[in-house]
């Protein structure tokens, strides 16, 4: 029989004491989603399990200028629900659509997806065709930036340290670049995405001014694949060059065969999926 | 400064009920209502956020119990099936459920009728395929999906449809 001891913090500057003292063994808590199923098949070894879903600090979306700033206890749900995303950020628009189902979208917060670091994370693709940064706080260390890209470290694992909380995700809004996200799951609701592609793209008539492919699924950490990206900077759109993208993409990534999809599957699928997300961002 | 307990006492407003109990750091809502309630119209399937047959109203919102702590349910509001019943649109939808013969083991339609409502309350003309989308984290293993559909449908739209 696990032990867990429960808190609930009024708010982040007593949450972050918290985390200071007890160490390793906490373990933040807001929309459960991940952490209840975990618990319920004894993954969570003994813990103090930090309440943070009362704290209204954490909550909102704010448009500071052209940046973006979404509290890490804003639920999926309401990102679905937001005009500043659906406005300034189509691609996580689109991915928090098909996460999970409308129930755990109630549930789940932006930043508990990104603590719980999945490679298959359907919100963290698009954040990281956005180049998102996310705020990590700390009674050691105050506030620090942590860029998307170098935040996942393996499967499960980020450099969030254990006195450290997410309190937000913010992106600089870019009217000028469109873009998607695109999954191809199992199933339409409750998938886990076998593979997931977020593009975002410039375009200066036929010619890609500036684009930014990640995927999600396809490597230990969901990844940017910028030896495509450099190929297709200053390219004209045209079947030829979007072949070469499609196959140039299957070199950078290293999937692997799981319940969900062989490593071959999940290959051919990169190319096919990057190709579609491309065109649907030409519309 | 730490004040953290394994065991924590709590009053969750219950289909308007206030209930009172000791509750372990861990436990979820779901076993505060079923297991320390005896509110057994909430159903326990999975009890891992899949099957949606314990979906509640929790603070407005239709989430499934099994997914919830219950010590962060401490001065919050619930409702469940039970006590939504003198509610007219879960009324209508009780009726439509019957009329189209959408219940077959009957095991997922608590949830499923929370989900309706929640749909239904929202977006008070969806689409076929928006309730098909509502009731997504609702799984019925008798597969009865048509049935289920139609009937919400017919409640959204008002007009009594007999065969489906």
């Amino acid at each position: 029989m696990k032990e867990y001891s429960y808190v609930a913090p009024a708010s982040v500057g007593e949450c972050l004491q918290i985390l200071h003292q007890t160490d390793r063994a906490a373990r933040i808590t807001a929309g459960c989603t991940n952490l209840l199923p975990n618990l319920k098949s004894n993954k969570i070894p003994d813990c103090v399990l930090v309440d943070i879903s009362g704290l209204q600090e954490l909550k909102g979306i704010q448009m500071e200028g052209q940046t973006i700033r979404i509290g890490a206890l804003v639920t999926i749900d309401q990102l679905v629900h937001s005009t500043e995303i659906e406005q300034g950020a189509a691609a996580l628009w689109q991915a928090c659509q098909r996460f999970a189902d409308p129930l755990v979208r109630n549930r789940a917060t932006i930043g508990g997806n990104l603590a719980n670091a999945s490679p298959a994370a359907d919100s963290v693709t698009p954040l990281l065709a956005m180049k998102a940064s996310v705020t990590v706080e700390s009674v050691a260390d105050g506030k620090r930036e942590i860029p998307i890209e170098s935040f996942f470290v393996a499967p499960g694992k980020s450099v969030l340290r254990c006195d450290e909380l997410i309190t937000a995700i913010s992106f600089v809004s870019e009217p000028e670049m469109n873009s998607c996200f695109l999954k191809f799951g199992l199933r339409q609701a409750m998938a886990i995405s076998v593979i997931n592609v977020a593009v975002a793209l410039k375009l200066t008539g036929n010619r890609i001014a500036d684009i930014r492919i990640a995927l999600g699924a396809v490597s230990p950490v969901a990844m940017r694949a910028k030896q495509t990206e450099s190929f297709l900077i200053g390219q004209e759109i045209s079947p030829a060059v979007l072949d070469k993208a499609a196959e140039l993409v299957k070199s950078e990534i290293c999937p692997i065969s799981d319940l969900r999809a062989s490593k071959e599957y999940r290959t051919l699928m990169a190319g096919v999926l990057l190709r579609r997300a491309i065109e649907a961002v030409l519309g | 400064m730490l004040n953290a307990k394994q065991e924590i006492a709590i009053k969750v407003l219950v289909n308007g009920a206030e209930l009172k109990s000791t509750v372990a750091a861990e436990s979820t809502l779901l076993d505060f209502l079923r297991q320390q309630s005896g509110i057994v119209d909430v159903k326990c399937g999975c009890n891992k956020g899949d099957c949606g047959t314990c979906t509640v109203v929790y603070e407005g919102q239709t989430v499934k119990s099994c997914l919830v702590l219950a010590a962060s349910a401490n001065n919050k509001e619930v409702w469940t099936l039970k006590g939504l019943e003198d509610d007219p649109l879960m009324k209508k939808l009780q009726a439509s459920f019957v009329r189209h013969g959408a219940v077959q083991c009957g095991f997922c339609i608590p949830g499923m009728l929370v989900s309706s409502r929640g749909c239904l309350m929202r977006n008070p003309q969806p689409s076929r395929s928006e309730i098909r989308e509502a009731i997504s984290g609702n799984l019925c293993r008798c597969t009865g999906y048509q049935k289920i559909v139609a009937a919400v449908w017919a409640v959204a739209t008002e007009t009594p449809n007999e065969g489906a």
